[in-house]
Order: structure tokens, then sequence, then C-alpha cells
């Protein structure tokens, strides 16, 4: 999210005013700019496109409810992060009381591209179909270990280590002192190297 | 090998897992290039219908921005319509016959 210079400042305070004032032009434009980097941070919360498309589509309705209450102490990005953080971590602890993780997993399964149409290659452009087996077995490997850590923990490894967050940008989305956010994120990474390593049966290297 | 390059080779093997699992984070959530279609359009109908139809009601604010080129030419036809009109129905329309009318004095009644 990194600085922002004077000019900036004050040009996103004029368009919050706009959003204050329900300009529907104005949160068109919000859509448009804050739309795909939503949509990203919710599918790397959820890891799943449908899921995800409709809770990116909820963020906003929640920010064009809420965006009255805004009072500038943070940047506007970073309260739309923290509204789309809050979101997926009740959706995740919902889906979680109605044991619906391991539906989940087959679903996310079942949604990837057949093997003969990832990523646009079939069999005969790859050298070693047996290392892209591999890789994408791999893949799905670690998509079912996020899936199965705390989402608070997912919630820390997404923003620190994927979305590449500052310390002080996760201190501000995540409301928890910075002390706390990299303990978070230590115990994080060493609960998915622990998983990883277990479903995968040998040490990562 | 002394015990100071044993901790030596571990800590670069803990950085090695470490880079390696971030990657395999990285590839495992990565959305890919596929967006939503129409998210705009998504959350103006959720909108509107949460809202009753208070908000995104009409054509105009559903649009990404302010259509000004539309209204000034919608304005511009407008004129030019009336415009047409005018000249068209303006020859047609005549001018008023002039009407002479002597005044005629006034008969003062006297009283029975």
């Amino acid at each position: 999210m990194g600085t922002v210079r004077p000019s900036e400042d004050t040009s996103e305070r004029r368009f919050v005013e706009r959003l204050q004032k329900r300009d529907e032009h104005a949160f068109n434009e919000l859509v448009e700019s804050y739309g795909p980097r939503v949509y990203r941070l919710v599918f790397r919360m959820l890891g799943r496109s449908t899921e995800a498309e409709d809770m990116a589509q909820e963020v906003f309705v929640q920010v064009f409810k809420s965006i009255g209450q805004f009072r500038e102490e943070s940047k506007l990005g970073t309260w739309i992060y923290r509204i789309a953080v809050n979101l997926c971590k009740n959706r995740s602890k919902y889906l979680a009381r109605r044991h619906n993780e391991a539906q989940d997993a087959l679903d996310a399964i079942l949604e990837s591209e057949p093997l003969y149409q990832a990523h646009g290659v079939t069999s005969g452009d790859v050298s070693r179909p047996d290392q892209m087996v591999e890789g994408f077995q791999i893949e799905i490997i670690v998509r079912d270990c996020i899936a199965r850590l705390d989402p608070d923990f997912r919630e820390a490894l997404v923003l620190r280590d994927v979305e590449n967050l500052s310390y002080e940008d996760i201190t501000e989305i995540t409301g928890l002192p910075e002390g706390t956010v990299k303990s978070r994120i230590h115990r994080a990474r060493a609960l998915l190297k622990q998983l990883v390593e277990h479903a995968l049966g040998e040490k990562i290297a | 090998m002394s015990p100071m390059d044993d901790e030596r080779k571990d800590g670069l093997n803990e950085e090695a897992a470490e880079r390696r699992l971030k990657d395999l984070l990285r590839e495992a959530v990565d959305p890919g290039p596929d967006q939503p279609v129409d998210m705009l359009g998504s959350v103006q109908r959720k909108l509107r219908e949460r809202s009753g139809g208070k908000f995104y009601a009409d054509r105009w604010s559903t649009t990404r921005y302010a259509p000004v080129s539309l209204f000034f030419v919608t304005s511009l036809l407008m004129l030019i319509a009336m415009a047409f009109l005018f000249l068209l129905l303006y020859p047609v329309s005549g001018r008023p016959h002039p009407v002479r009318n002597t005044p005629v004095p006034v008969q003062v009644v006297p009283p029975e």
C-alpha cells in the first residue's frame, strides 16, 4: 500500500467525500479500481472462485453501507482490506462450523481445470509430464493444507507472504499489535510447513 | 566439518525451506488470469435490490462515468428539433387580418 504523497492524500480525501455523499459514479470508480485487488485477496483467503466472486461483491456492498463511518485514520485501501479480511474470516468460520471443509477441498479440486487444459499446455508440449503431474498434486496438497489452517493464521500468511504487505499495514488491517502479528505469522509458517511436510511425507527443501 | 559450519548449513537449509514454502503458498493461492466478468454490474444490482431501488435506480447512474456527452448531445438535438419546427411552421402561421373598428359615438339615453 506504500507511502501516500500529499497530493494523493488530498485527492483521496476528495474522493472519500464524494463516496460519503453517496455519489454513485465515485463508487463505480472505486469498484473499478479496487475490484481486482479485492477479488484476488478474497480468493486467496477462501480458495474458491465462485465463493470469492460473491464475497468480493459483498465487500463493496459493505463499503457502500459503511463509508460514512470511515474516519480517514487509515488509508482507504487499508480500510477496504480490513472489511474484506473480516468478511472472509467470518465466512471461513461459518463454513468450518458447518463442517464444509472437506466438501470445499473436493470442490476446489473439481473446480480446477482438467490436467490437459492446465495453463494452455497439452501433454505433447511438456517434456516431463511426470513433473507436471507432481507439481499439480503438490499445489492441491498445499491448497488443502492452507484450507486446514485457522482463519487467523491464514489471514496472517496471505497478507504477509502473498500480498507482501508491511507489518504496519497488517497491524492496521487486523487491529492487532505488531508483536502479535509477527508471532502469528511465524507460527502460521511453522504450522503450514508442518502440515505440508506431513502431507508430502518429506521435508521441504 | 566444524559445529559452526553445521550451524551455518542448517541456517541456509532453513532459509531455503522458507523460500520454497512461500513459493508453494503463492502458487497454491494464485487466482490465475480469470477475473470476475462483471463485478461492477453485480455490485450495482445488489445495492439496488438492498436499498429498495434508492441507489442505482436509473440507467444513467449505472454507467461507469457521468454521461456528460450524452446530456450535451440530447440538448443539442432538442434545440435542432425546435428550430426545425419553428422554421417549418413560421411560413404557414400568417398574420392577423387588420380590422378597422371606427368608434361609435356614445349615445346617452335619458332616464324615463
